[in-house]
């Protein structure tokens, strides 16, 4: 398979769940807000846009962080890169430098959520709020995994989009819990309970909250979340699960057996799933989340470049 | 029986109409599909037509258009009247093409080979040598079986009188379009079930099953396991849809120039298990813009040493190089004389006549005729470097003389040729009306015969009175059907 295809699968994978997080955010995020006090207000909107990686360039534009900023800045802003629009937008470049390579039915799928994307009128939805254009991402994205999963080889090509989406997925979870916690335990203490509705969107902006209920049988707590989020060995949308997923995805590919690594991404991630498997939540909590839930991104940015390196790019030869 | 429904007071006017032998009078091939659409209500085709749209928009089946600076997604029109060639039309049309590509590919064998029509003095070297594509670079090389022009989309055009087919072009470089011919035939399929029901046309998918088989047997290392692969510009080229949709209809690889890379004489792609040796090219670049270490050093769309592996014959590559030399404006006045030079054949369809403003006599009666002639710079295509002498003032008329004075050696002239109509609808009008066609068939060259897919394209100018079949100005396409028999 030609490095170039390669690497556009894995991008292509990458933005379609990149726009799907951010959708399933912003939609869980602006219906809790409504049973919220004002004071609690700020809390949900900045945490959004900082995960986005955007702090900055939403205070140029914006200023304060409300629901009709953050909506129009994560869901349509074309300046800003990781816009909901601006990634579904690059998925299909993505795609249509490789259209040959993926079934047609994959390509007339992302054509069409590209189309209804940008029909969406932005005006029109801020005064609806996001729950209609959330709602039409987040079936895309889903659909976009089913026609693939259902028309295209399982071959090494699919694993280059598997790759994609859980290393894209992993390194979300990890941002979503890493900036809540962090938001949540420096501010000041609230009405009582309304961390727990943060909690709560939390769970359900990752589809988790049933599944959290099932398996603790408690009331919301903050630790809980966090160990369901990093370390549940199979709910889909755990950073584990989606290691996972890469290593196998990364095997696959190599050949590679257990027990041993082809290459420095499959070294890492190897690494990484040691710890999401041994450690207890409450050591991470002793040693800090933040800075493990930091080091988990910058090993999953790591895992990223050596893929780059071992199947994507070619040294210049003189 | 009188005109109705969506026909409207449809006029044939003074020109070539190919449905209609006189104002209410199909002719018999289109008798059938007159009376389906005389029965439609307007509101009824309009749907279809809609439908047809939004599957040529999901397919992404379009063309950019880059005036606001965003670059904008637009539709190539879709006519939903088919055009309709009966069987022994389609036979003579065929051999025709026939005959003519194989006195091309003979041309170019020769001009870049022995040289014989030199010597027999057929045709000046001076003016073969002088032409803007001709290219000496590739003089000696022997291409693989002998094959220059394994693909051509000569456009013929039909006779305002008599309705007799003739050849505008040859376009045997990387002739673009058949895409347009596989999906106009898909959608036409899926719109109009009923009118394909009550027809028998030829079918057209075969194509790229075709072409794999040609590029197949240029493989150097022969075998069955020949890598081949087709070289797209990339994604900002008006035809990258056509490069993707054949790579996939012909399960190749779709590359672009920095996939490839050339070592020792060999090319190579480069891939996730490290360089795969590549045989076959089939390349969608132009000459000039093939490798930058022989042609124009600027190009980053080709391979760098390309020419030379290509030279070793250690790869294939199609359409061969050098070819644009035979579509030479200058040169399309001698593939008659090729034919009966290259085959002792009559020419079996006539070309367009051409006055070279090189010729002594051509000039002045050129330029003493120029309210009546079309002008054409010789090296160029898509309508640029034109004059059209009747809609010309009189300071564009001066000016193009002088022009052709200068470097006569660089325009030739024709007559103007209103081209025939098909009934095509207009959305504007919400009626059916004539609009001007011209037809592009694709012809495969595999060393010893010429596969032609029934048909071709069918390009429409859209606009009421125009004769610009060209996408970007308003040109449209039909799915053209040719009969199993005569009616």
């Amino acid at each position: 398979m030609l490095s170039r295809i390669a690497e556009s699968l894995f991008w292509l994978a990458r933005y379609i769940e990149r726009a799907e997080y951010t959708a399933r955010i912003l939609d869980v995020n602006f219906h809790t807000v409504l049973e919220q006090t004002k004071d609690r207000y700020r809390l949900h909107w900045d945490p959004l846009i900082v995960m986005a990686g955007e702090e900055e360039r939403f205070r140029k534009s914006y200023g304060e962080a409300d629901a009709q900023a953050v909506f129009e800045f994560l869901a349509f802003r074309q300046d800003n890169p990781s816009s909901i629009v601006q990634c579904i937008t690059k998925a299909r470049e993505n795609a249509r430098t490789i259209r040959d390579y993926i079934s047609r039915e994959m390509w007339e799928d992302i054509n069409s959520l590209y189309f209804t994307v940008n029909r969406f009128n932005p005006t029109e939805e801020m005064a609806a709020g996001p729950h209609r254009f959330c709602d039409a991402i987040r079936f895309g994205s889903h659909r976009f995994h089913g026609v693939t999963d259902a028309t295209l080889p399982h071959d090494e090509g699919w694993e280059f989009l598997r790759i994609g989406w859980f290393i894209e997925r992993a390194e979300m979870t990890a941002r979503l819990v890493d900036v809540q916690y962090h938001i949540l335990y420096d501010a000041p203490a609230g009405i009582s309970g309304a961390d727990n509705h943060q909690w709560m969107a939390v769970l359900k902006s990752v589809g988790a909250y049933e599944a959290y209920h099932r398996k603790y049988h408690s009331s919301i707590e903050p630790e809980k979340v966090a160990e369901m989020l990093i370390m549940h060995a199979l709910h889909p949308r755990s950073i584990r699960f989606s290691m996972t997923e890469v290593q196998s995805g990364l095997r696959a590919i190599s050949g590679t057996g257990p027990g041993s690594y082809a290459n420095e991404a499959e070294r890492l991630t190897g690494k990484v799933l040691e710890r999401l498997r041994y450690d207890k939540i409450t050591e991470i909590f002793q040693l800090g989340l933040h800075s493990y839930l930091d080091e988990m991104l910058q090993m999953c940015g790591s895992i990223g470049e050596d893929i780059a390196r071992s199947y994507f790019y070619y040294a210049v030869v003189a | 029986m009188p005109l109705q429904g969506l026909f409207g007071d449809y006029q044939t006017g003074s020109f070539y109409d190919e449905m209609f032998a006189a104002p209410d009078q199909p002719r018999p091939h289109y008798a059938k599909i007159f009376e389906k659409l005389a029965s439609m209500m307007p509101a009824q085709f309009e749907e279809r037509r809609q439908h047809a749209d939004l599957a040529f928009l999901l397919q992404g089946i379009t063309f950019t258009v880059y005036s606001d600076g965003r670059g904008t997604e637009r539709l190539f029109p879709f006519d939903l009247i088919p055009r309709i060639i009966p069987k022994s039309e389609w036979q003579r049309i065929e051999s025709g093409l026939a005959q003519r590509v194989m006195a091309l590919n003979l041309f170019l064998q020769d001009v870049y080979g022995k040289q014989r029509i030199f010597a027999d003095r057929k045709i000046p070297r001076s003016l073969v040598y002088s032409c803007k594509h001709f290219l000496r670079e590739v003089i000696g090389i022997e291409v693989p079986r002998g094959i220059h022009t394994h693909i051509c989309g000569i456009d013929l055009i039909r006779d305002s009188k008599t309705g007799e087919y003739c050849v505008l072009e040859d376009n045997v470089r990387t002739p673009s379009g058949i895409s347009y011919v596989l999906e106009n035939r898909l959608v036409m399929m899926r719109t109009f079930p009923d009118a394909f029901q009550a027809h028998e046309v030829l079918p057209v998918n075969h194509y790229p099953a075709e072409l794999s088989r040609i590029l197949r047997s240029l493989s150097p290392r022969g075998g069955d396991d020949a890598q081949i692969v087709l070289l797209t510009p990339g994604i900002y080229n008006s035809a990258y849809f056509e490069h993707s949709f054949l790579a996939q209809q012909m399960g190749i690889e779709l590359v672009e120039g920095r996939d490839l890379i050339v070592d020792g004489g060999i090319v190579y792609m480069k891939t996730i298990r490290g360089l795969q040796r590549v045989d076959v090219i089939y390349r969608r670049v132009d000459d000039d813009f093939l490798d930058s270490l022989t042609f124009r050093p600027d190009s980053v769309l080709g391979v760098p040493g390309l020419m030379g592996a290509y030279r070793a014959g250690n790869v294939a590559l199609a359409n061969a190089v050098g070819n644009g030399v035979a579509d030479d404006k200058a040169i399309y006045a001698y593939v008659p004389a090729f034919i009966r030079y290259y085959l002792g054949e009559d020419p079996i369809l006539r070309s367009v006549d051409t006055y070279l403003c090189s010729k002594k006599d051509d000039l002045n009666y050129v330029l003493s005729h120029l309210p009546e002639l079309v002008v054409k710079a010789v090296g160029e295509s898509g309508g640029y470097g034109m004059l059209m002498g009747p809609t010309a003032d009189r300071e564009r008329l001066e000016e193009f003389g002088r022009r052709i004075k200068a470097d006569p050696r660089n325009y030739i002239a024709q007559p103007v040729l209103p081209l025939s109509r098909v009934p095509s609808y207009d959305p504007a009008l919400g009626t059916i009306a004539g609009r001007h066609v011209d037809l592009r068939p694709y012809c495969l060259y595999d060393g010893e015969k010429v596969t032609i897919v029934p048909g071709g394209l069918t390009r429409v100018a859209l606009q009421q009175g125009s004769l610009v079949v060209n996408s970007s100005q308003g040109g449209g396409s039909k799915d053209t059907w040719v009969l199993f028999g005569e009616d």
